[in-house]
């Protein structure tokens, strides 16, 4: 992209620097063409229905064509900002999301560093298959799974604790609020370690071994190797998922929350696009959940824009 | 300079080639539309049979829908040229559902959207079927009579945007709801009185301290509650109406002289109500998994024959009683009893409501052809189309003796013992999409047009069942009941049937009121004792944050506007 900004140009005035603009556009013009119908395709599928945000600030109503809609400014936004349950229910995302975050990016890098030390080819390919095994399956089975897991009628959790003598009567830990967030952090961690390792992996491979060999010969052991060589060497790759993943926290989605929850965990298990599908689309007021849309949108840029200038100030590297 | 025009060119006939494409398919897709549309619309007039396919949405998930591969289906796809394919809520609820069809804009022919109406409505998705019946549907205008004007939509539009499935001078023989207890524990306990909480009580602590283990080793369960999901509804707040002597009218109370109206839980009796299932929890008789588990978690412990008690009604946990029928453990099935708080109050749950113009099914904007749409329905509405929807066919499903419809013994076998398989292999009950008679209403020969009636609710019953009735010297199970005339009619037939203003304050507010509820009544239930009233202010308290009064004060104004409506 550099090469192609003006200001490697010796500035010999506007009318020579257009014009090798052009000139370079020229020479490229197959590349140009061939791009184009991906660029085409991002503004058809990702700047097109950004004109929908306009719904946000009219009371729409579908059968209303766009002239006819009422305008009423940011009513929308007042009433999501003046709702205690908005809060509530961001606080909820922020603290599952960044468990999430935090948890499903230590534990599948170690469990790939480990994984990489093994030596048995065929032992390391079974287990990293078996591993990412549960991604495939969908989050009703492992809802289902996980709450007959831990039911206290005759759940394998219950029986296991009871059998050990640690505890007494079978613990509730799907009535418990304030467990909820860790059980969806777990459940999330058991269906994703495998996958989420896989690209770490890949990137240890593509470590030089002649590396290895040199600091083995420096009399480097196992675990210096580790942190000396291995991290650093899958370090860029885990910056651009992790701050692309920040660009998430407040969409997390809906499902683990909508399936694992019930009615005694709400005030723990509500999440934002839940409260959209709510207090939005479920009750037809399609203004104030593309309100909460647009809040989502907004915060996710910030933080991705956050995370990255930390990195670039920390590391004097850009990710985006 | 030259090539830089023919770049230009070059770029801006990419750019319009892919706009002319992009808008010339969707014009297309217009075009093709409108023309299968009118295509099959001539030849319809003159009573077309031709093939034609039909989307149906209904809010109600119906896991023995058939696909028109029924007996019943099948003959009405002969008979009208249509089949039908399905559509039903996946995953979420029905709300979901028809919110998302109304902002995608995209409608099947026809829907049953339940308490979703207004949203297709207000998106004026719906047909107005007043001139289609004019024209196409005596057999709807004759079943439904006098009450043809309770159809209409509001005092503002007078229009007809569904066809309501409730029945037409339905008579209830037998009653599905109630308090239920195992056959099996009736015949241990010695048939005892079932009438007040205190009995009922009685009855499963007595069976419980005897027999704690199934035959199979399993610990038994004293009751369970279906409260992980939107029954909450139906198995624990709708029953605090029927416990303390009044008529389940949704979320609220409604005084019957003024027509004033409360959110139900801020009477006074009702937190008694809630005061014995906390009770009930504190003793250990109710299933700590209530408002944990999810509804097929809830079925399977039923199934299994553990529990010995339930407050729900006959349809949310009939598949488990099936199967519970099916693998032969009659005992473990349930009977039904009016139970209330205490001797000073009477089940209103059978307290008349006239015709009730409840959730019916709709003719959608897209739907190809109007016409025939009205015209199966209204066949459907015919004599014969619902001997044919509630008996079946005859010769196969029901025979014809003495001028008498009887359903012979091994159909009648299956129907009682294993009623999933029967429904969705004979397609009885499934094809109730249009107006039809109630119980005890007789056709033209003189027979019953449903199957249900007192002869035939006896046959129905398993003999455990009859046992049971036996033993109490009753019947059926409605006789436990207060009889039909016990109490007035309510004016405003059910206030469950009034739609909120979709998106309005009112609705917003209702809609917190229900998830404050959703969390607080299992608080307050599983409380310890003595927290209980702590528990129960709060949620009061959170009621009064969330503004119930407005709400109570718009849907008293509702009920009056109702009540007016219909004593027009």
């Amino acid at each position: 992209m550099k090469s192609l900004t003006a200001t490697d140009v010796p500035q010999k005035g506007t009318e020579k620097k257009r014009s090798s603009v052009w000139k370079r556009a020229l020479q490229q013009r197959y590349l140009y063409l061939m791009s184009l119908p991906f660029v085409i395709w991002v503004i058809v599928f990702a700047y097109v229905p950004v004109w929908g945000w306009i719904t946000a600030f009219q009371n729409y109503k579908p059968k209303n064509s766009f002239l006819d809609q009422k305008w009423v400014g940011l009513d929308n936004f007042v009433e999501l900002f003046g709702d205690e349950r908005f809060y509530l229910v961001l606080r909820n995302t922020l603290a599952m999301s960044s468990m999430g975050l935090i948890v499903g990016f230590t534990i599948p890098v170690i469990f790939a560093l480990l994984l990489n030390e093994m030596k048995g080819q065929f032992f390391k390919r079974s287990i990293q298959t078996i591993s990412y095994l549960p991604h495939f399956v969908s989050w009703v089975v492992v809802a289902g799974l996980v709450s007959k897991m831990l039911s206290t009628d005759g759940g394998a959790v219950n029986q296991l604790l009871m059998s050990l003598h640690l505890i007494e009567e079978p613990v509730q830990f799907m009535a418990k609020g304030s467990w909820f967030w860790g059980i969806v952090t777990l459940s999330d961690l058991w269906k994703e370690l495998g996958w989420n390792s896989i690209i770490f992996l890949a990137a240890m491979a593509g470590i030089d071994p002649e590396l290895y060999e040199a600091s083995t010969v420096d009399g480097a052991g196992r675990f210096r190797k580790m942190w000396h060589i291995t991290l650093p060497g899958i370090r860029t790759t885990f910056m651009v998922l992790f701050i692309l993943s920040i660009g998430h926290l407040v969409s997390i989605g809906f499902e683990k929350q909508m399936l694992l929850g019930n009615p005694l965990v709400t005030d723990y298990s509500e999440v934002l696009d839940l409260y959209a599908l709510k207090y939005g689309i479920q009750m037809s007021r399609y203004s104030y959940g593309t309100a909460i849309g647009i809040f989502n949108s907004v915060v996710s840029i910030l933080l991705v824009l956050i995370a990255n200038g930390i990195y670039k100030r920390v590391t004097k590297e850009s990710i985006i | 300079m030259k090539r830089k025009t023919q770049y230009a060119i070059t770029l801006l006939l990419a750019l319009v080639f892919v706009f002319v494409t992009a808008c010339g398919s969707s014009n297309n897709g217009n075009n093709t539309g409108k023309n299968a549309g009118n295509g099959t619309n001539a030849p319809a007039e003159s009573e077309n049979l031709e093939p034609m396919t039909i989307r149906f949405a209904s809010g109600d998930v119906n896991a023995n829908w058939d696909d028109n591969q029924s007996d019943i289906g099948k003959f009405l796809t002969e008979k009208t040229g249509i089949s039908i394919k399905a559509e039903f809520p996946v995953g979420g609820t029905d709300a979901d559902m028809f919110a998302l069809m109304v902002a995608s804009d995209d409608y099947p022919d026809l829907v049953m959207p339940k308490g979703n109406i207004g949203k297709l409505v207000d998106a004026g998705a719906m047909v107005d079927l007043r001139p289609l019946i004019e024209e196409h549907g005596p057999n709807i205008k004759k079943v439904y009579g006098e009450y043809l004007n309770r159809l209409v939509w509001s005092a503002d539009d007078d229009a007809i945007y569904t066809l309501p499935l409730d029945l037409v001078g339905h008579t209830y023989f037998d009653a599905g709801g109630g308090f239920q207890l195992q056959h099996q524990v009736l015949e241990a306990t010695g048939y005892p009185e079932i009438k007040t909480v205190q009995d009922y009580e009685n009855a499963i602590k007595a069976y419980l301290e005897k027999n704690p283990k199934t035959e199979d080793g399993q610990p038994r369960i004293g009751m369970s509650l279906n409260g992980g999901e939107w029954q909450i509804l139906i198995s624990v707040t709708n029953p605090a109406f029927y416990a303390t002597g009044a008529p389940d009218d949704g979320e609220f109370y409604v005084n019957q002289d003024t027509h004033e109206a409360i959110m139900h839980y801020q009477r006074p009796e009702e937190r008694e109500y809630f005061r014995w299932l906390n009770h009930m929890n504190d003793v250990g008789l109710l299933d700590k998994e209530s408002f944990v588990q999810k509804y097929d978690q809830y079925k399977a412990k039923i199934a299994s024959g553990r529990v010995i008690g339930l407050i729900d009604q006959n349809w949310d946990y009939a598949d488990a009683e099936n199967a519970l029928k099916a693998e032969g453990k009659f005992g473990a099935t349930y009977a039904r009893f009016p139970v209330t708080l205490n001797d000073s109050y009477q089940d209103h749950s059978f307290q008349g409501t006239g015709y009730l113009s409840g959730f019916g099914v709709g003719i959608t904007k897209s739907a190809a052809d109007p016409v025939r749409l009205i015209k199966y329905l209204d066949y459907l509405a015919s004599d014969e189309g619902q001997v044919l929807v509630n008996w079946g066919i005859e010769g196969k499903h029901y025979n014809v003796v003495d001028g008498k419809r009887v359903i012979p013994e091994d159909v009648q076998a299956m129907k009682s013992n294993d009623n999933n398989t029967f429904k969705k292999t004979t397609g009885i009950g499934n094809y109730f999409l249009s107006a039809r008679y109630g119980d005890g209403v007789l056709d033209p020969t003189g027979n019953y047009y449903t199957t249900t009636f007192p002869e035939q609710i006896q046959t129905n019953y398993s003999e455990a069942d009859k046992k049971t009735l036996a033993a109490y010297g009753v019947k059926v199970y409605k006789d436990f009941w207060p009889a039909d005339d016990a109490f007035p009619e309510r004016k405003y037939g059910a206030a469950w049937t009034l739609p909120f203003e979709t998106g309005s304050k009112a609705n917003v507010i209702f809609q917190k009121t229900q998830d404050i509820m959703k969390k607080r009544i299992p608080e307050a239930i599983l409380a310890k004792p003595a927290d209980f009233d702590k528990v129960y202010d709060a949620f009061l308290k959170d009621l009064e944050d969330a503004n119930v009064a407005e709400l109570n004060a718009e849907f008293t104004k509702m009920v009056k506007d109702r009540v007016e409506l219909w004593s027009k």
